[in-house]
């Protein structure tokens, strides 16, 4: 197992490095940071000054061999545009989009196992057409225009909740519920699919002959076989999340990273890309290291092979 | 049972009191995006300016928005002592927000903070960039300025210049802008808000609103919902579509006055007739009340009527389509290539609907018989095409561009674009430059009158550009307060002028 967990955190390491590389130069191919910083009746000489103070005219090779030697001394250089250290910026911004990403991925996957074990225990009953026809409208439906609706109807019209912003817990609900919509339909199709299969193996059958209680059956003997597929889809969905609930981020007025990191990459601050890209990549190794352990603690087989 | 649905109900009850809303003789501002810095010397960037300039900071002098003329503010009188140096006489019994008492050394140490080429502070930057500038206190209250080249207008461009406390850092932006204004800065929340309290120590009368609050979304239909449920009293820029309530909705000028720019030097706009032809061909009446509001105005120049300098006898260039034609053909017969392909370039996002524009603008040309082919690209490679130097192999276009001028002189606008050596002009005219020369000297009606001689030499006789419109800002503000939205919306929100109900 330590070892299994070694190899993965190598593994992950290898993309870091790759990533940053890649990261680097196609930031610079993108164009001079001056450009879109000074305005638009700069004269040649002040624009020649900014690029030359910022040390963005020398080759992209002395520029990344700075930017190593920085990050080495953990420094990720300073913002252009706020004028504050870029990983002082993405730190503040990361535990909001974790924190949105995580009660919205922790509700989305409890529901989405519940009502989907639910679904597949009696295919084709009524409980399960609502829940395979609501699932795939909320798997397919367009954050954006939910995010609105609601604000239309839940805050203007209703005056139930605020609109927008970071608050107690009154405001977390709309983002919450409009971040967990897509992941939850798209869970409950694969956990309803996946226990399916499940219930119709061999084991299932002589469980039930030795007289098993059904709710042991479904929520011990098939639910634990049938979560590789889910954890899968979920860790996936985790990652996109903490990537950045952009339209989330966006509509609400939430900080976080998603936002941040569009914001900079369309601004060409350089730095701030570099940093939310790094931390938000070790966030997703990360989560990608904790879904892999968990299919070895569900399942021993791949415990083995490791 | 019942005794968990007793908690649940009165918990549900209780959420929506903790609703934040805009109550008590607070002032909610909902901007766009949030400000990147809030340093003084960046007031000229429209949401920082919002937060600080004229509340936390304030200038020697104030433009006012609605005939560009100069009023008082830290400076109470000024006078041209010499073609390159002025006197301002400032204001006695002013203090800083941090105790400092405001006085000419004060003032310098302020104005050479903001022009500090260690900080790329965008007043100078915008401004300041070609012009040297020696502040010196006389004594107390006589701040003496004078500039390498003369500078008949430095009164007005003073009016950019917001003054920071003497004590603020001077080699680095800062957090904490400290200045003279009826309004202090409390904190900063990243991401969240800034808060500002009322300065007791204020020099002026006493403002209404005990404080200020500035948050920001980024969708116009979420500012614009939060001013209608209360959560906040004004949303300086709102979307054309949400301004749909007429008792709280106020449109306005914002300043922007919308173009296609006509490459010059390039076959076939290199010819007059061509290029009178293309603005006969634009039907504008058509484009008011369906791709642009029903407020905008035809333009006949780059800067709106509010700018000194504005002459108010041009008229529009009317539809007609027939004259068009016929003045393409009478090039054509002149051996002018007018079948050369013509792009008309658009900027992504530039205003509402900047896409649906440039295609009706691009239809428009070619109904008279113009090849024109359309292209939208992204606001850094519009910027790299719209500046100088220009590629040599460019090819004729019309560049769709926004050009903002709220700083009171047509100075700002008329030599970046039209000049000879005008970063963004793609005409050379000795008499517009002699032109711009004189008026830059000039002060007064006679700087007026040049100015105005300028627009309707560009107008009538080069037609540098496909003119569209001047456009319009739409705000919306609770009904609990007085407070009136212009063009001085789009770079500062005065909280010292609100009044409540």
């Amino acid at each position: 197992m330590r070892q299994f967990l070694a190899r993965r955190i190598f593994h992950s390491l290898i993309s870091l490095v790759g990533l940053l590389v890649l990261v680097f130069f196609l930031a610079r191919l993108t164009g001079n940071p001056g450009d879109l910083y000074l305005p638009l009746d700069s004269s040649i000489e002040t624009r020649q000054a900014f690029t030359e103070k910022h040390g963005y005219d020398d080759p992209a090779y002395i520029q990344f061999g700075r930017y190593v030697r920085d990050l080495l001394s953990g420094d990720m250089g300073e913002s252009v545009r706020k004028k504050r250290p870029a990983l002082e910026i993405v730190l503040e911004a990361i535990p909001v989009t974790l924190m949105l990403a995580a009660s919205a991925m922790f509700l989305a996957l409890v529901g989405a196992v519940i009502v989907g074990a639910r679904a597949a225990y009696r295919p084709g009953g009524v409980f399960d057409r609502v829940a395979s026809i609501s699932s795939l409208v909320s798997a397919s439906a367009p954050d954006f225009w939910i995010a609105i609706t609601a604000i239309i109807v839940f805050s203007v019209h209703l005056q139930w909740l605020p609109t927008s912003g970071l608050g107690g817990p009154i405001y977390w609900i709309m983002p919450v519920c409009v971040l967990l919509i897509r992941p939850f339909g798209l869970l409950v199709q694969v956990v309803r699919s996946s226990m399916l299969t499940v219930l119709s193996a061999a084991y299932i059958k002589t469980a039930r002959a030795k007289g098993v209680k059904e709710k042991s059956i479904v929520f011990v003997h098939a639910l634990r076989n049938a979560m590789i597929p889910v954890i899968t889809v979920a860790g996936d969905q985790a990652a996109a999340m903490a990537n950045g609930a952009v339209i989330v981020e966006t509509i609400f007025g939430w900080p976080g990273i998603g936002k941040l990191m569009i914001d900079s990459i369309v601004q060409r601050d350089f730095a701030v890309v570099q940093a939310a890209i790094l931390v938000t990549a070790f966030v997703i190794l990360s989560i990608n290291i904790v879904v892999d352990l968990t299919y070895a603690v569900l399942d021993p087989r791949i415990r083995k092979r490791s | 049972m019942n005794k968990m649905k007793n908690i649940v109900g009165a918990t549900l009850l209780a959420l929506p009191l903790s609703l934040v809303f805009a109550e008590g003789k607070i002032v909610t501002v909902v901007l766009s995006e949030e400000p990147d810095v809030i340093d003084p010397c960046e007031a000229s960037r429209s949401n920082i300016g919002r937060v600080v300039k004229q509340n936390i900071a304030e200038t020697l002098i104030e433009i006012d928005p609605t005939d560009g003329s100069i009023t008082p503010r830290l400076a109470t009188e000024w006078e041209q002592v010499d073609e390159l140096t002025w006197n301002f006489t400032l204001r006695e019994g002013v203090m800083f927000h941090d105790g400092a008492e405001f006085n000419a050394e004060t003032a310098v140490t302020a104005i050479n903070r903001a022009l500090n080429p260690t900080q790329d502070c965008e007043i100078r930057l915008k401004f300041f960039g070609n012009i040297n500038v020696m502040p010196k206190a006389i004594d107390a209250t006589t701040l003496e300025i004078k500039t390498d080249t003369p500078q008949p207008i430095l009164p007005t461009l003073m009016g950019t210049m917001v003054i920071a406390s003497p004590n603020t850092q001077a080699e680095k932006g800062t957090m904490n802008p400290v200045g003279t204004g009826p309004y202090q800065f409390v904190k900063w929340d990243a991401g969240q808000e800034i808060v500002l309290e009322r300065f007791d120590g204020y020099w002026g009368d006493q403002p209404e609103a005990e404080g200020a609050r500035f948050i920001w979304r980024t969708e116009s239909a979420v500012r614009s919902a939060m001013v209608k449920t209360g959560e906040a009293d004004i949303a300086p820029n709102i979307a054309l579509q949400d301004a749909t309530d007429e008792n709280t909705d106020f449109s306005y000028f914002n300043s922007e006055t919308s173009r296609l720019r006509i490459d010059m030097t390039q076959a076939p706009l290199d010819d007059l007739r061509i290029r009178k032809a293309m603005n006969y061909a634009i039907d504008r009446d058509a484009l008011i009340g369906s791709l642009f509001s029903e407020d905008v105005v035809p333009m006949t120049q780059i800067v709106v009527p509010s700018i000194n300098g504005h002459n108010t006898d041009l008229t529009p260039w009317p539809y007609d389509p027939a004259k068009a034609k016929e003045l393409i053909a009478a090039a054509k017969a002149d051996g002018v290539p007018v079948d050369n392909e013509i792009v008309v370039l658009g900027r992504i996002g530039m205003y509402p609907n900047a896409t649906e524009v440039a295609e009706a603008m691009a239809a428009m040309l070619a109904e008279v018989g113009l090849n024109v082919k359309l292209s939208m690209i992204e606001v850094a490679e519009w910027i790299d095409i719209f500046t100088k130097p220009y590629a040599e192999d460019r090819g004729p276009v019309l560049q769709a561009s926004q050009h903002d001028n709220n700083n009171g002189d047509a100075v700002f606008s008329v030599f970046f674009k039209y000049a000879c050596e005008g970063p963004q002009s793609t005409m050379c005219d000795e008499e517009v430059d002699k032109g711009i020369t004189a008026a830059s000297a000039a002060v007064g009606d006679e700087r007026r009158e040049i100015w105005q001689q300028v627009f309707k030499r560009l107008h009538e006789e080069i037609v540098p550009d496909v003119q569209m419109f001047h456009m319009v800002g739409f705000s919306r503000v609770n009904p609990r307060i007085n407070f009136t939205p212009s063009i001085s919306t789009n770079s500062e929100v005065q909280i010292g002028q609100v009044t409540f109900k």
